[in-house]
This record gives structure tokens, C-alpha cells and sequence, in this order.
């Protein structure tokens, strides 16, 4: 008991549980209709008391928050208030609505429950089932993607991870809700942007991939704009780091992405690293543009081909310095690639295109974005769309599964 | 009372411009500044006309949740409601949100060849008229809407992701790729048959002889038996070696029970084609199901065991250019990144004995590491080769540095293979030189910057 009344205390500084410890507590709990020995009782209230803290800190964390400098970010992860594994169980909030689905995850948007009634706090909790997540492979990227956001709190325009937890089958991952819905939306129904609005996202996006790249050595490896969100004040958040992971020095070569996003050197499998994404980013300037991405065929080796030939035809009406930006963006050779080269990600934020953009303001949020959502309150859901109700008949954990791949999650 | 937003935007933009031109006649100056800005304005809003005509329903205000991404003013901070006007400007696509995989068969057709009709006569006539300072920009909202594909996938685009594959664990088990025997007149003929594919026409030889080695052959005793079918999790890529293969498209995406449940039959492949190919990629759905005519042969490929052939070898090549890299002392103080990011540009290239890899007296533009064979230097004037070099050696280093000219002929004595790295490559990536270098000096003596003065 001593050691966990002990970092109650601790104020701000959260220490993590470790796995072992939680799967006893779950095994305590279901016990205790039969007898709780004095022992279970001090853990079981000390859990309690964790949970009504984490609780707790979940409904501040915001009030606290201002935007960060990139090296402030980067400065102690550890001393973050969030992030960190919590004992919150799915039980302490009220699903709402699906406000996402992936092929193993589902993102709710999920209001805070507490005892002095109804909280108005919401949050978007994304759910994976374990059993899911180790079925498709995809153990190494739920890792990756726990830790690089843990690490990328604070940034104006990268999702919150405010906690994360476990229970005996499902990751838990709790964000930020951001109720303007994805750029995606708003882009399909305007078919596309204007020079303006394209290049204010394009700069956030910008910001968002100097810091991924230069503060933290991540490669974010999926960019497009189903994952990029609109904030209430109109400002992006970039969501969905399945895929994201620390590169470091080293290339990387496990294929993920999304098909018309793809780099050459993901499809030729030679080695990719965070040079992917300014590839990404000039198909992405190119589809605020023009209402569809460069490469495209219904046929996807088609479109494979053509992104491995890497020649990119413009509307007549793309303005000189749009075309000039992805051109340099989307070069098949890495060692011509902006963004890849020396000067790194300041080359692209020097470009032509990019004159009008004041970069300190930008980064601290200074003015509105050029779409701010209308809402209703907190909770709006307007902006997001209808997705079919969970499949039943789900396949089970079972303790073969947990034995082996339980301390794999171990950071949830 | 304030002046309203859009004005005051307006005059800044002209301040601006007069700032920027400094006119004589100030007055025609604005004038015209403002015709321009009114051509534009105009020209884009009957662009946007056009849009919500042509297409059917505009969009209604009220269910367009933000403001307006259309707005001609090139200042995105403005407030919501000064950038609610020209929402009729807006089109509603018809939402689908069933998420749709590229690789469904439901995937709609394409017609990406038509993006470079520029019939257009709207964009036309805006790109004659005089063009608009840049300040006032109508953006690309006027790019023509005839050219616009109207049946790209409009829908959420699926992320895909192939098998974790880790280099330093591979390196650990000792894994080699699986090697099937072939004769010659095989090799020739499957070699022949995915020379068409871009997948394989980029590995070197290196590359393309494990791959080949890895083909298996599998036997089909018989008509009728499905190699694969739609809608199944695709695993391998087949070569057909001998006999034909029927290629149904069954509408809903997946292979139906009954006597129609195969679809529509699309093609035939025969000796020499090749089908599933996008199993290298990734575990889409197969898009077609694929039946066997009668007893045929094919050959099958499975996607890790292409990926991981292709990740070892870059793998292995990437870390031999570091450690070479590591030996030249110019780039001594290069740091481990840089130099994986230098080992990422360099490019491969073969020359069979007896060629000039580099002439003495001409510039260099390049360097060079040998990474197989033996080459010998020759000077001017002396009948024997000077020196010699292996694998591992490089030469032509003072060519990133300078422009002097080659103090000695390298020619190939074998066949040799050489990584070449350009000085514009190096400059692209890590800057100048001399840069580096000043980065030794700085460190090792502490001493004042010798290439200063």
C-alpha cells in the first residue's frame, strides 16, 4: 500500500504502474466477493483513491495547458502532466458516439462520468482490443504509436494523449476531442481549397512535421487529410499515430501508409525515413489544391507505378509557386527532396509559396483558422459522420494470448 | 464606427501594392488595381456558379459547419462571420462513408487522363487577362472545373501496412532466402516475365537473381481449381509457367456460392503472364479470383520473402557505404546520421574492365567507393599503373572540396562495381564541405578556422 499512497502525493510527477502489479489488481478485484484479506482491501481502496485522482486530473488538464516551444516539449517527457498510464477504467465515462473507425481501432467520443452528477467533460477515447491489435500485426505499431504521443504532448497541433489505460482485454489511449471533424470533410465537400487555406493548413502541417522530425526523431508515415482535424478555433491536430515511430539515425522498412501517400522508397522497400513525409506533404498540398492527389488509378499497382516514375502534372491554373513547392516536395531521388536536404525542414518554410506565413504566430495560435467550426457546445458531434455500430461476436483474449503478449502493453 | 473588414483588407492590400511599385501616376495606379481585383473576384465567383450548376444541389448554408475555405482574400485569420459570404460557392459531394480500400474491386474507374483537358474557357480567359499581383490572388479556386475527374474515390482511403520488418533481427536469425533450382531456359523465361513489372525492374542483379531463386514451382494437377480467389487476403504472386488461367470479376467484391459466383470473366493469362502481383505489396483482398484451365505449372513468389530480399540487401549495402564512409578522413566528422543520409544518395554504378572510371586533368564532379572489383591508377607519363585499388578503397574525394582536376586516371581492371556520390548530391544534403572539414578543425586543435582567411 505504501508505495502507491506514496506517489498519490507526489504532486504532478506521476510514476507508472508496472503491468504485473495491475493484472494483480484485476485478479484482486474479481475476488473479492469471496473473501479480501486486509491486504486486497488496502489495495483495492488505494486503486480507488488513484482512479478519483486521475479522475480528477483529467477534468484540469486543460486549464493548465498554454502552447509549449518545441523545446519545451522536448525538454523532460517525463515531467508531463499527460500521457502517462492512469488507473481510470472504460466505466468512468459514458460512450457517446463512434467518431472513427480503423481496422482495429474505434474512437469514441466519451463524456467524463463522476459522482457529482454529470460531467461536461468529453474526450475522443480510442479503444483497441488486444486480441485484435496481435491478430493483424499490429502489436509494434500500438507501441510505437503510445510512446511517440506520450512524447509529442503539448504541441499546438498534435492530439493530446491526456492518459492511457488497460483493462483485461482493451487498450484505452484518452485524447482530446477536437470538434470540428476532419479536414477530409471539409475539403471533400468544398471539392478543394483555395491558395489561402491551403497553404495556412500547409504551414501547421509544416510545423507539425519540423518538430516530429527535428525535436523528435519520429517519422509520422501517414499523412492525408482523414487524419488531420480541425480544432475549435480552426486550427489542425494531426491524429492517428499507428504508424508513427522513432527513427532516429536508421531507415526503417516495414511498409504502411496509405496507397495514393505512398514514397517511392516505401514501395521499393530500399529503406524510408522521415523523408517520407515531405513526400506525403507535397501529395498533400497538391490535393488541398486540386480536390484529389497526383497519383491515382483504380488499379493500385497503377498507381504505384506512377508514384515510382514520380512525374506530377499540375492544373494550368496552379499558381507557379504552388507547383515549384511540390515539385521539390515530391522528388523521387531523397537527396532532392525539400525538406530532406540541408536546411531541413526550414528550407520548406523559407519557400516562395509560404511568403505570407508568419511562423511565430502561426505556432502560437494567434489568429483563428480560416475555417472555424460552428458548435453547439463541447460535445457537438455535427461534424463528424455516421459509422456502423461495432460487429458483434468479437474473438476472445484469451490466457494463452495474455501470457504471451501481455507485458508487450504493459506501457498502456 | 468602424470601417468594415473587407474594405480595410482591401486598402492594406493596395498600400502594398503602391509600397511595392512606388506609381507616378498614383491614381491610375489604383485604378487599375482595382479593375484587377474585380476581374478576379468575378472570375472566380462565376467559376463557383458553375460548380453548384453544373453538378446539381449547392450547398446550403446552414449545413456547411465552419466558414467559408473559398474566400478570395488571402488573409485566413478572419473572423467566422466575415467569411461566411459566397457559401453558394460551396458544393456538396454526396457523402459515402462506407470506407473503401483502393484494392476492393468496388474501387471506381479511373480516369485520371482526363485531368490535362484544359478546355476550359473560364481559366482561359483568366489566365489572358492581365494577371493579378499576388497579394490579390483568386487562387486556385479557379482551376477549370471541366478538368476535374469526377469520379476519383471520393471516399476515406484505407491505410495499409505490410508484415514488422526489422533488419537487426533478420541479421540475427541468419535467415537466407528460400533458393528453388532452375534451368536456364526457366531463368530466361521468368526472367523474360516480370521484366514488365516495375517491382522487379528495379533490383539489381544481386536483387533479381534471389528473387528469381526464390520462385517456387507449383504443379496444378487439374481444370478448375482456384490459384486464388476475390476477396481472400492475398499472400503470393504467381508466373505462369506452363498452361492458361481464366480471371473472373465478380461484382460484389468477393467471390458469391452458386454457379455465377465467379463473375464476369475478364481475361486469360497463359504462359508467361503473371497475376497477384500486389501481394508484394501488402495483404489487400484479392481484387479477381483465378481458375485453372487444365494442368498447368506456375510459379509462386510470397510477399515477405520478396520485401525481405529486397530490405537485406539495402540493409547490407547501406551499412558497407557507412563503414566505408567511416574511412575517409575528409568526412571524418561526419555524424552517424549524416552519414546514412549520405550512404541514402549514393548510386551504384558498373563499369566491365578497361574503362575510365576517372580521367586525369578533367574536373571532378564526383567520388567514388569501390564496392567490387580492382581498379589501377595511372599517371601521365608513367607506362605501369601507379597503384592499386579494392574493395573498400575510394578515390576522387577532393572533387566534393573543389574543382581542381583529376591528378590521375582510375581505370577498372575487372568488372567493378562503384558507389558514386555526386558533389551536388553531398552539397544538397550536408551543405559544403569545407563546412565539415572546418568542424574538425574546430574540434580536434581548437585551433582558429585555417579555411577562414
Amino acid at each position: 500500500m505504501h508505495h502507491i499512497t506514496q506517489h498519490l502525493h507526489s504532486n504532478g510527477h506521476r510514476e507508472r504502474q508496472s503491468n504485473s502489479s495491475l493484472g494483480d489488481r484485476q485478479d484482486k478485484k474479481r475476488s473479492i466477493f469471496h473473501h479480501e484479506s486486509k491486504e486486497e482491501k488496502e489495495l483495492r481502496e488505494a486503486d480507488n483513491a488513484q482512479r478519483e485522482t486521475d479522475k480528477q486530473f483529467i477534468t484540469q488538464w486543460e486549464d493548465e495547458t498554454k502552447v509549449l516551444s518545441p523545446d519545451d516539449i522536448v525538454r523532460d517527457p517525463d515531467q508531463k502532466q499527460v500521457g502517462h498510464s492512469t488507473h481510470l477504467r472504460l466505466q468512468d465515462f459514458e460512450l457517446i458516439k463512434t467518431l472513427g473507425t480503423g481496422t482495429f481501432a474505434r474512437v469514441w467520443l466519451a463524456r467524463l462520468l463522476s459522482k457529482q452528477g454529470d460531467s461536461n467533460k468529453v474526450y475522443a477515447l480510442k479503444i483497441l482490443r488486444k486480441v485484435d491489435v496481435i491478430k493483424l500485426k499490429q502489436v509494434e505499431h500500438v507501441r510505437n504509436e503510445r510512446k511517440v504521443l506520450a512524447a509529442v504532448a503539448g504541441h499546438p497541433f498534435i492530439t493530446t494523449m491526456v492518459a492511457s489505460f488497460q483493462d483485461n482485454d482493451t487498450l484505452y489511449m484518452l485524447l482530446d476531442y477536437c470538434p470540428g471533424g476532419e479536414v477530409f470533410s471539409y475539403l471533400r465537400r468544398a471539392r478543394r481549397f483555395n491558395e489561402a487555406t491551403s497553404q495556412f493548413y500547409a504551414a501547421e502541417i509544416a510545423l507539425i512535421l519540423e518538430f516530429l522530425h527535428e525535436k523528435e526523431g519520429v517519422a509520422y508515415r501517414d499523412l492525408k487529410p482523414e487524419n488531420i482535424l480541425i480544432d475549435a478555433e480552426g486550427h489542425l491536430k494531426l491524429v492517428d499515430f499507428g504508424f508513427a515511430k522513432k527513427v532516429h539515425n536508421h531507415e526503417t522498412y516495414t511498409l504502411c501508409g496509405t496507397p495514393e501517400y505512398l514514397a517511392p522508397e516505401v514501395i521499393r522497400n530500399t529503406g524510408h525515413g522521415t523523408a517520407v513525409d515531405w513526400w506525403a506533404f507535397g501529395i498533400l498540398i497538391y490535393e488541398f489544391l486540386v480536390g484529389q492527389p497526383p497519383f491515382w488509378d483504380q488499379n493500385p499497382m497503377k498507381i504505384y507505378e506512377q508514384i515510382v516514375d514520380g512525374n506530377v502534372r499540375y492544373p494550368s491554373a496552379m499558381s507557379p509557386d504552388a507547383r515549384d513547392l511540390i515539385g521539390k516536395l515530391c522528388a523521387v531521388d531523397t537527396s532532392k527532396r525539400l525538406g530532406n536536404m540541408n536546411g531541413g525542414a526550414q528550407a520548406v518554410k523559407d519557400h516562395p509559396w509560404f511568403r505570407n506565413i508568419d511562423w511565430d504566430e502561426l505556432y502560437y495560435r494567434k489568429r483563428p483558422g480560416p475555417i472555424v467550426p460552428h458548435l453547439r457546445g463541447p460535445a457537438d458531434t455535427r461534424n463528424f459522420d455516421e459509422y456502423d455500430p461495432e460487429p458483434e461476436g468479437r474473438e476472445p483474449y484469451t490466457d494463452e494470448l495474455k501470457n504471451k503478449w501481455d507485458k508487450s502493453f504493459a506501457d498502456f | 464606427m468602424s470601417l468594415p473588414p473587407d474594405y480595410a483588407n482591401e486598402l492594406s492590400t493596395l498600400n502594398r501594392e503602391i509600397l511595392k511599385h512606388k506609381p507616378a501616376d498614383v491614381l491610375q495606379f489604383c485604378a487599375n488595381h482595382f479593375l484587377r481585383r474585380l476581374e478576379s473576384q468575378r472570375a472566380e465567383y462565376l467559376l463557383a456558379q458553375q460548380h453548384s450548376t453544373a453538378n446539381g444541389k449547392g450547398m446550403a448554408e446552414s449545413s456547411f459547419p465552419g466558414s467559408n475555405p473559398f474566400k478570395s482574400s488571402s488573409s485566413p485569420g478572419l473572423p467566422a462571420d466575415q467569411q461566411a459570404r459566397g457559401m453558394h460557392s460551396l458544393e456538396e459531394e454526396d457523402e459515402n462513408d462506407q470506407v473503401a480500400s483502393p484494392t476492393a474491386s468496388s474501387f471506381p474507374r479511373n480516369i485520371m487522363g482526363a485531368t490535362n483537358n484544359n478546355t476550359n474557357s473560364h481559366a482561359d480567359s483568366f489566365k489572358a487577362g492581365s494577371s493579378p499581383p499576388a497579394a490579390a490572388s483568386a487562387g486556385t479556386g479557379a482551376m477549370d472545373s471541366q478538368s476535374f475527374p469526377s469520379n476519383y474515390n471520393m471516399n476515406r482511403r484505407t491505410s495499409v501496412s505490410a508484415e514488422s520488418l526489422n533488419p537487426q533481427s533478420s541479421v540475427n536469425d541468419n535467415w537466407t532466402p528460400p533458393f528453388h533450382k532452375k534451368t536456364a531456359d526457366q531463368q530466361q523465361r521468368l526472367r523474360a516475365a516480370v521484366s514488365g513489372n516495375f517491382l522487379f525492374a528495379h533490383l539489381d542483379d544481386e536483387q533479381s537473381t534471389a528473387v528469381l531463386g526464390a520462385l517456387q514451382e507449383k504443379p496444378i494437377p487439374a481444370k478448375d481449381i482456384k490459384i486464388i480467389t476475390q476477396g481472400d487476403v492475398g499472400d503470393y504472386f504467381y508466373v505462369v509457367e506452363g498452361g492458361t488461367f481464366d480471371i473472373y470479376v465478380s461484382a460484389s467484391g468477393k467471390l458469391e456460392a452458386g454457379p455465377d459466383g465467379l463473375g464476369k470473366k475478364v481475361n486469360t493469362v497463359s504462359s508467361g503472364g503473371s497475376f497477384g502481383e500486389l501481394a508484394l505489396m501488402y495483404n489487400a483482398p484479392r481484387a479477381a479470383t483465378v481458375v485453372s484451365t487444365g494442368p498447368s505449372t506456375l510459379w509462386a513468389l510470397d510477399r515477405v520473402t520478396f520485401r525481405r530480399i529486397l530490405m537485406d540487401t539495402a540493409f547490407q549495402r547501406r551499412r558497407m557505404y557507412e563503414s566505408f564512409l567511416e574511412e575517409v578522413p575528409l568526412l571524418q566528422s561526419l555524424t552517424p546520421y549524416e552519414r546514412s543520409k549520405i550512404a541514402d544518395a549514393l548510386e551504384t554504378v558498373k563499369f566491365p574492365p578497361g574503362s575510365h572510371i576517372i580521367r586525369e586533368g578533367e574536373v571532378g564532379e564526383s567520388f567514388f567507393l569501390l564496392e567490387s572489383g580492382d581498379a589501377e591508377v595511372y599517371k601521365r607519363g608513367v607506362e605501369k599503373a601507379v597503384k592499386m585499388y579494392k574493395k573498400g578503397d575510394y578515390f576522387g574525394e577532393l572533387a566534393l572540396l573543389n574543382d581542381a582536376p583529376r591528378a590521375a586516371s582510375v581505370v577498372s581492371k575487372t568488372d567493378v562495381k562503384v558507389a558514386k556520390l555526386g558533389k551536388d548530391g553531398f552539397q544538397r544534403l550536408l551543405g559544403p564541405v569545407e563546412g565539415i572539414m572546418r568542424r574538425i578543425d574546430y574540434e580536434a586543435d581548437g585551433a582558429v578556422d585555417p579555411l577562414a582567411t
